[in-house]
């Protein structure tokens, strides 16, 4: 965080000045005074990723480099446009190796193990960035961004927790990964249906605020015999934990007591897992098979009146392949009532980062790309990809034509509100064992083989070990800056 | 014949390289045909040997790639990794659970692959094109195999609409996500794929059973169904004692299903061992813990192999 510090005591136009004054100084030849002229008359806020380019274009010193990214397979869309405006402006070559979406993680690591320098740069998940921090594969990035990152260039970034790791910058995050709702819009409109709904629970029929109120709407919805359902909620064993880690958060407590013992198996833990389990009868009978893909078209056939999910959701449900286009409203994953008031814990729980790989030999050069690809007028250009997975994170990106005509306005203004109020995904070493101790029992629980309380105290037991294995000193101090990260308006109310 | 193709050899490489008359050798004295065949010993050895090595090395460590440090220099935590598998819940009703679907598996591969080739031991029209449509299964890539049965048995799937059919109502039962059930989609898959290689074999042994004693046995009026148990299920013994312990060793590891289908889910319900250290070394990244789990299983297939071996010499 230090270099973070001295960083931020420089302003952008000084940063330029230096760069521009360096540069000059060591003689370096007019093609670069001019690009970084050219770019501060530009305006400030675009001249970051022409500075960064022509810094690589100095530092490749007119060798023939090409970066290896490796990337989630689709998101080429994303990566492309991007590289090809640096090859342009910086001569570097791009390779792309593209993994599948679930195993990019594993792929990166593999590299710690096997150092062969099969790529430069990667786009891991940010949940993983603890664990690849730690096998050593990832550079840490506080000299490079110390040298390099404008003192404001996180100022717009909506959401940049997942960036760091012990309180070190290991990747820039990309792609504004929060979870959200969608409800049929006509559904909640019809008078009927409200009428119905209201003389029933007290309540107008609406965008709900709590979990409680959502269950009670897909309840209300789900008609399988005429072609109804109350929803497509993920409850595949790879999604079905992220639910339950919002309704638990909802209901005031943290995972973890300060000194790191799970109290996910608490009254309000069990109770969660218990309301989850019985929403899943107002699901679509595809719920516990279908993934992401799949979830996806299931929605976009009309018939659901709810769904989760992330910006990627929405370009498919906004695309012409889907029946909702223009039928949906939006609103953040649903909150609990902590006192009389409204908690609300939006999750941003995927992500992709640009990181650096320490078995590069162009460790610099890589690290300039990801600057100029996450800088806001690059990464805009990578949002706009309507087939990739970057969702905005930037506040520029909101006020975007292009991106508005993806996501629709009514989205983007759900979207900025669950990006800037996110709470944290586990980033803990050992965030992989976790999370899938909850999945398995989550998943048992849903179908009856364990009981919540059953699930919950086994899970607690599992990470209680897995934190032991990995050294409770090392996770209490990691846990600690977590809880830290938390959205301040959240923070000081769930209990540790 | 050793000692003077050896000599011969010091001798050609002593005229190679001496000077004044003195043997030298650049090689040690081996025996020739030793020296013909240790190159390839060495590399068989040190390509069977070294990963054996590494495993038995990380099964006695704690070590995880997230840890920083390289797998040589890894803990060493002695036999902590075996007594963790022998208390952990989940190894145990994985092994358990590949035990059962080796049992299953095979039981139903072999009575079909034994009823079919009776089948097919007889000349009739069309018969090496249905042989070659039998086989078909297994030349299919596993996993798209296993992608097939994904979709058979999706909610929304072929086999839901044909119970729809039958039932004459609305029949959307999860096949995958019911713990009950979700293990038959995959050893259905399993069985549909690997089934013709059990009756590639079968049938190859019943094609070279010695024909006089059925022969002599249908002359003296034995019914078909005594000279099959009787006579041709005997010879064929060994046939299918090596069938049934190629098949068995590869629906030890069956992953391709599992890991399409279900994933291991739900739950742990259709864990296997594969799809447990899968999920160990990929998603937890405990290469130790896995390697001691991979040394237990090889210790349980070996013992499995070499009794069935040992019966298959008695046959003999």
């Amino acid at each position: 965080m230090k270099s973070r510090d001295r960083a931020g005591s420089r302003s952008r136009r000084s940063f330029l000045e230096l760069t521009t004054a360096t540069a000059a100084a060591l003689g370096l030849g007019p093609i670069f005074l001019a690009d970084v002229r050219r770019a501060i008359a530009a305006g400030e806020a675009d001249a970051i990723h022409t500075v960064a380019a022509a810094k690589a274009k100095e530092l490749a010193g007119g060798r023939p480099i090409t970066l290896t990214v490796m990337q989630p397979s689709g998101s080429l869309g994303n990566v492309k446009p991007v590289a090809e405006r640096f090859t342009a402006e910086a001569g570097i070559d791009f390779n792309y190796l593209e993994v599948p979406l679930g195993e990019i993680n594993q792929k990166v690591l593999l590299e710690a193990v096997s150092r062969s320098g099969s790529f430069d740069l990667a786009l891991p998940a940010t949940f993983g960035i603890p664990d690849l921090a730690e096998s050593g594969i990832l550079v840490n990035l506080d000299p490079l961004a110390g040298k390099y990152e404008p003192a404001d260039y996180n100022k717009d970034m909506l959401f940049s927790a997942g960036n760091y790791y012990k309180g070190s910058l290991y990747g820039y995050g990309t792609d504004g990964d929060a979870y959200l709702m969608f409800y049929l819009k006509d559904w909640l409109d019809d008078h009927d249906e409200k009428k119905r709904f209201g003389d029933k629970h007290g309540y107008e029929l609406k965008v709900p605020d709590t979990w409680e109120q959502l269950d009670a709407m897909m309840a209300h919805f789900h008609q399988p015999d005429k072609g109804r359902y109350g929803g497509a909620l993920f409850r595949t064993q790879y999604f079905i934990a992220w639910e339950w880690w919002v309704r638990f958060h909802a209901k005031g407590y943290f995972p973890f007591t300060d000194d790191m013992e799970p109290q996910i198996n608490n009254e309000a833990g069990v109770e969660a897992l218990a309301q989850l389990v019985a929403a899943s009868k107002y699901l679509y009978p595809g719920a516990r098979s279908n993934g992401l893909f799949e979830n996806f078209e299931a929605y976009g056939e009309g018939d659901k009146f709810c769904n989760i999910g992330w910006g990627g959701t929405q370009k498919y449900l906004n695309s012409e392949k889907s029946k909702v286009r223009g039928r949906l409203a939006f609103g953040p994953t649903p909150g609990g009532m902590i006192g009389g008031k409204l908690l609300r814990t939006p999750y941003f729980n995927w992500g992709w980062n640009y990181v650096v790989s320490s078995a590069s030999a162009n460790q610099e050069i890589a690290y300039l790309f990801s600057l100029y690809a996450c800088s806001p007028a690059m990464s805009t250009i990578a949002v706009r990809d309507p087939g990739g997975y970057f969702d905005p994170f930037r506040s520029n990106h909101y006020s975007d034509p292009q991106i508005t005509e993806v996501y629709t306005k009514e989205f983007l203004v759900a979207h900025e509100d669950s990006m800037r109020n996110a709470i944290p995904d586990l980033y803990l070493k050992g965030q992989g064992e976790y999370f899938d101790q909850l999945r398995v029992n989550i998943a048992a629980a849903d179908v009856g083989e364990k009981t919540p309380k059953q699930a919950l105290d086994e899970t607690a037991a599992a990470w209680n070990r897995i934190t032991r294995r990995m050294g409770k000193r090392s996770q209490v101090v990691q846990w600690t800056f977590l809880k830290s990260i938390y959205p301040e308006g959240v923070r000081g109310v769930l209990k540790a | 014949m050793a000692d003077a193709t050896g000599a011969g050899r010091a001798e050609v490489s002593g005229a190679a390289g001496g000077a004044g008359g003195r043997r030298r050798t650049l090689l040690p004295r081996v025996p020739f045909n030793l020296a013909l065949v240790l190159p390839a010993q060495l590399t068989v050895l040190s390509v069977a040997l070294v990963p054996t090595l590494i495993v038995i090395w990380l099964a006695l460590t704690d070590w995880q790639p997230t840890s920083g440090v390289p797998w040589w220099r890894a803990e060493f935590v002695w036999f902590w990794n075996f007594y963790d598998l022998w208390y952990d819940d989940r190894f145990i009703g994985a092994l358990l659970r590949t035990l059962f679907v080796v049992t299953v598996c095979l039981t139903v591969e072999l009575i079909l692959a034994l009823g079919l080739a009776l089948l097919f031991l007889d000349e009739w029209p069309w018969r090496k094109v249905a042989v070659s449509i039998i086989i078909l299964p297994m030349m299919i890539i596993p996993v798209d195999a296993a992608n097939a049965f994904f979709m058979l048995f999706n909610e929304r799937g072929p086999v839901n609409h044909i119970i729809s059919l039958v039932l004459r109502r609305d029949y959307n039962f999860s096949w995958l996500s019911d713990p009950r059930w979700a293990l038959l989609p995959i050893m259905l898959a399993e069985i549909w794929q690997w089934t013709p290689l059990m009756f590639l074999l079968v049938l190859t042994g019943l094609m070279n059973l010695p024909q006089n004693q059925v022969r002599a046995a249908m002359v003296l009026g034995a019914s078909p169904a005594r000279i099959f148990l009787k006579i041709m299920l005997p010879l064929l013994t060994p046939v299918i004692l090596v069938a049934l312990i190629v098949r068995g060793v590869e629906t030890f590891k069956i992953f391709d299903p599992v890991y399409i289908l279900t994933r291991g889910g739900p739950g742990a319900a259709t864990e296997t061992l594969s799809m447990f250290m899968y999920n160990g070394a990929f998603v937890y990244f405990r290469m130790g813990y896995v390697a001691a789990a991979a040394l237990l299983v090889l210790v349980v297939v070996l013992t499995a192999c070499v009794g069935l071996l040992h019966r298959l010499e008695r046959h003999a």
